[in-house]
């Protein structure tokens, strides 16, 4: 299935998240990840979603019925070559010390927080590939915790 | 100026007449203030549902006279608000505009479940336009106006406003100050473009021009933008037959001569036929929705799509379109009207074409209709239609409710009277049409309005009898009794090997029914009292109800079953041998 990135600008008003989530299950999606922030423009919030769907064609008339909401002002389609999509993840992970510097230059990572002598708080940001790609890399038997912030993306 | 004061002084201002509902503990201060008021007409229903369905009737029959008024229900919170849920959905599959206002449990106790609280935003959501919770009593009026614009604008549809009890008692400052003359609502987010751009409108023009074999559809939309006249002049214009939705019938006079009718799965076979071999369909505001298009990968398979329609998400949703014109009904039809770039053409071999199509089962029925009862002697729903249309010139007003007698009401009728054809279409709901014919006499008050309904249907709202007693509404009720389920009876003869699983009904005595009201009654079992009974029915005065004993063995043909393709039209009983 293609994965899919919808940006939308909304009103930043109540039950603008919970119409525009009802409309994605009406249409018997199940959401990839949503993120939301405030815009440059006050009152006017940004959400990214990304979904699971081949045919275009669906995917122009979700967009379409999310126009049609009153509070939805303008709403399109993102697509990997012309946009930039990007998520953060923390990490908690038993591991040592020399074993992480292993990954540094190869992957963009930070260390927050070093609990213990082998247990880290890293944040991660990137590509849901790159992210992806380190938590394999470095043993999913080695993660206590991750918190990921799903997609968000920007046209270039 | 409290919150309720200002909540009905925004209604007012609005040119509301009619309220429609049923008090209770979360609206009571509106509906005080109401009486202390005396600027509305209220009318309450005996059921929340019943309410929305008259604000619906007031809608939809009044857009075409000289006072177009938007219907306003009202009901308290909890069960009251969760009652208008039926008619509000039905009101949005159908883009009607209407506002339901409800009271809800003050603020400091929403979401604490106190007694009769429901989320009424939350349930309303999806079903309906727009939905709004004032929060102070300052939004009041901005809240309301806001509502009636979105209501109103662009493809019509139903908007719910919340207003918690202490919202309704809450006083405005000092320095409030809203002036109705100037105030527009600020929704960056919504727009809507009624002006048909000259681009697509010149390809469809072009289209139009070379096309050998044209259909014109007729939609909803034409009814809703007051555009019957010119589909008419643009249709003779044109020289194009013009097959219609069950929405669309009404806007023009039914027996045209380039009417073919209803389309779709009950519609008849010259509409379904002509649209298989159409080349270009030209449709204007509606929604190719499955009753109408049947398997979606044989329709028309030959014909180029011209779709204009209000709503841009309608456009590509079901039928792709060659050339689409997010535009105004009306506007559209102004223009082409007048484009001397439109040309006409004879078409005679088309024309042809469809006269023969027309003779498929015009004996059939014209039969059927004239012998007027089945096997076993009883009535026959086709033959009381057909004759209350001569009756009555196919000038009166006709509510339905939802069901078989529903399809011979759209297809026997007559209709001469532009918007005078009113039921549940998208939604299909049963028991709209007592409540909505209410409505819709209100709204007409000089016209004959005839409420059909089936004995399922009626007893789905027949408490509203009590309405149609206590305001002496001058209502023609019919009662087409078969003593089944009709609809799904006929889908159990035809695909369920004739069981009737859940269809058989026992009914009450309508005539003790009709008594407990007050309201005349008259029973008809046999043909040749059926003419006299009608008659009677037109010139008494006030309501009355006529049952008619009909024979549940009838069907309604041609049927395109649901999942296939027109190809596959039934035009004949599948298990009589005639």
């Amino acid at each position: 299935m293609k994965r899919r990135a919808i940006l939308a600008f909304t009103l930043d008003h109540p039950g603008v998240l919970n119409k525009i989530s009802m409309l994605i299950r009406k249409k018997m999606y199940n959401v990839d990840t949503l993120t939301v922030c405030r815009s440059r423009i006050p009152g006017v919030s940004r959400m990214t979603i990304t979904l699971e769907e081949n045919d275009e064609a669906k995917i122009i008339h979700i967009i379409k019925q999310l126009e049609k909401f009153t509070e939805v002002i303008s709403a399109k389609e993102l697509d990997t070559e012309h946009s930039y999509w990007r998520e953060v993840a923390i990490v908690k992970l038993e591991v040592d010390a020399a074993h992480l510097d292993e990954f540094h230059g190869r992957y963009n990572f930070q260390i927050l927080e070093q609990k213990s002598e082998d247990v880290h708080i890293l944040q991660l940001a990137g590509s849901t590939r790159s992210i992806d790609a380190f938590l394999d890399e470095i043993g999913q038997e080695h993660i206590i915790e991750i918190a990921r912030t799903g997609v968000t993306a920007l046209e270039k | 100026m409290t919150g309720k004061k200002l909540l009905l002084k925004a209604l007012k201002d609005r040119r509301v007449k009619f309220i429609f509902g049923y008090t209770g503990g979360a609206i009571m201060p509106v509906f005080d203030e109401m009486e202390k008021m005396e600027n509305f007409a209220f009318v309450m229903s005996r059921h929340e549902q019943g309410a929305a369905f008259m604000a619906q009737g007031i809608s939809r029959a009044s857009l075409s006279t000289q006072n177009p008024q938007v219907g306003v229900c009202m009901s308290t919170s909890g069960p009251g608000a969760m009652n208008l849920v039926t008619g509000i959905a039905d009101a949005h599959m159908d883009s009607v505009p209407m506002i339901a206002v409800t009271g809800q449990v003050a603020t400091g106790v929403i979401a604490t479940d106190a007694f009769q609280e429901s989320d009424v935003v939350g349930v309303m959501m999806p079903i309906c336009k727009q939905t709004y919770m004032p929060l102070q009593a300052e939004e009041m009026e901005k809240t309301i106006h806001e509502a009636f614009y979105v209501a109103t604008t662009g493809r019509g549809g139903p908007v719910v406003i919340d207003v918690p009890k202490d919202v309704q008692n809450e006083l405005v400052g000092d320095d409030y100050a809203f002036d109705p003359e100037t105030c527009r609502p600020h929704l960056p987010g919504y727009y809507y473009s009624p002006t048909p751009e000259r681009e697509p409108l010149n390809r469809a023009i072009d289209m139009i021009n070379k096309s050998e074999r044209p259909v014109i559809f007729c939609g909803h939309g034409v009814i809703n933008s007051n555009a019957g006249d010119l589909l008419r002049k643009f249709a003779e214009k044109v020289n194009i037959p013009v097959a219609f939705t069950f929405h669309g019938i009404s806007a023009m006079p039914a027996d045209h001569p380039l009417s073919l009718g209803m389309m779709g799965m009950h519609g008849t076979v010259e509409a379904n036929k002509a649209i298989m071999e159409s080349d270009l369909l030209i449709s204007f505001g509606m929604r190719f929705d499955d009753r109408v298009t049947g398997k979606l990968d044989e329709y028309a398979a030959n014909a180029d799509v011209i779709h204009v329609e209000i709503d841009p998400s309608e456009i590509d949703k079901n039928v792709r379109t060659s050339v689409a014109i997010n535009a105004d009904v009306y506007r559209t039809l102004h223009v082409l009207v007048g484009d001397p770039m439109v040309s006409y053409k004879p078409r005679r071999r088309w024309l042809e074409k469809i006269a023969a199509f027309r003779e498929i089962m015009a004996e059939d029925l014209k039969e059927e209709i004239e012998q007027g009862t089945g096997e076993d002697g009883r009535l026959l729903m086709k033959t009381i239609i057909h004759q209350l249309s001569n009756l009555t010139g196919g000038r009166d007003l006709i509510v339905s409710d939802v069901g078989q007698h529903q399809m011979m009401a759209a297809r026997f009728y007559n209709y001469q009277t532009q918007n005078s054809w009113f039921g549940s279409g998208g939604a299909g709901t049963m028991g709209c049409s007592l409540p909505m014919a209410i409505g819709v006499k209100l709204a007409r008050p000089n016209e004959r309005v005839w409420s059909i309904s089936g004995d399922g249907g009626f007893q789905m709202n027949a408490q509203e009898l009590g309405t149609i007693m206590e305001h002496n509404i001058d209502l023609k009720i019919i009662i087409l009794n078969n003593g089944y389920l009709g609809m799904v009876r006929q889908w159990q003869t035809f695909f369920f090997d004739g069981r009737y699983a859940g269809t058989p009904m026992r009914s009450p005595d309508f005539m003790f029914l009709a008594q407990a009201y007050g309201i005349p009654y008259r029973k008809v079992e046999k043909l040749q009292d059926v003419e006299p009974a009608l008659q009677e029915a037109m010139e008494c005065k006030g309501a009355i109800v006529l049952e008619f004993v009909c024979d549940p063995a009838e069907v309604i043909l041609p049927m395109v079953p649901a999942g296939c393709g027109f190809d596959e039209m039934m035009v004949k009983h599948p298990n009589k041998k005639k």
